[in-house]
């Protein structure tokens, strides 16, 4: 699958130096700004900070998955970051996370397509495989390889 | 045995697909035949059909949200629970399920 249309490595840092999840948060919000993917940094961050309030997005084995549908994104997209140190976060496994995918996803997308392929990319955390993949590769070109496999046959 | 199931999160995105995911592995795992409906932000995918919920010995609906369609499953043994519980231990919930119908 294609996901180049959600996510290149210009919104993947696998050595993010920072020590809180609110500096999380606001680096990976810079990304998506950068990218011209979202309007407003504070309007988005506020929508992620109102979905965190609805429950944890820390799904265990040092992955959080970060959200927010938002009338400040411009374009369905990810962003990715690895941190060096591992961060505080709720999780449903109590333990810090180290693998964080921000979704950023419009408020009224008008194709399903883009959300589909999150909801694709989301899968895949299932997989321990691939999470330890995500846990330990330094490439940003892996990361979207990684992301990009097509599902295995026994699960389509 | 044979479970159907619906996953559906607070804003259909991401926590979703995680436990459809989690529960299809873990089913699949454990020998059982399983079928999982998403009611996401997209629509329904993945419908259940009949002939899965006429075979069904239980229904699991992993679910943080009111989901659509709970007529279908009359008179089907239902268990429900939040998705972060088929996400955190999707095994651990499929064999407490097992063990109370007496087929593990």
């Amino acid at each position: 699958m294609d996901i180049s249309t959600v996510l290149n490595s210009n919104r993947i840092n696998l050595k993010l130096d920072v020590s809180n999840k609110e500096e999380v948060l606001n680096s990976m919000v810079d990304m998506l700004f950068k990218e011209e993917v979202i309007t407003s940094k504070e309007n988005f961050i506020k929508d992620v900070y109102f979905r965190e309030t609805e429950g944890a997005t820390g799904i265990g084995d040092g992955i959080a998955i970060p959200h927010g549908k938002s009338s400040s994104v411009l374009k369905t997209s990810l962003a990715v970051a690895r941190t060096i140190h591992p961060i505080e976060w709720e999780t449903l496994d109590d333990k810090p996370v180290r693998f964080i995918i921000l979704f950023a996803v419009r408020d009224v997308d008008k194709t399903t397509v883009h959300v589909k392929l999150l909801g694709e990319i989301a899968e895949k955390l299932a997989d321990e495989n691939i999470v330890n993949q995500l846990l330990t590769s330094n490439d940003a070109s892996e990361i979207i390889t990684i992301f990009s496999s097509d599902k295995e046959e026994e699960f389509s | 045995m044979n479970i159907v199931g619906i996953a559906a999160c607070t804003s259909g995105i991401a926590h979703t697909y995680i436990a459809k995911e989690k529960l299809l592995r873990a089913g699949k795992a454990l020998g059982h035949t399983i079928h999982i409906e998403t009611q996401g932000t997209i629509g329904t995918e993945n419908e259940l059909t009949k002939k899965d919920i006429a075979e069904a010995d239980v229904v699991i609906i992993a679910a943080d949200i009111k989901v659509g369609g709970k007529d279908r499953f009359q008179g089907k043994k239902i268990v429900e629970i939040p998705t972060s519980i088929a996400i955190k231990s999707p095994k651990g919930i499929l064999n407490k399920i097992a063990a109370d119908l007496g087929c593990s």
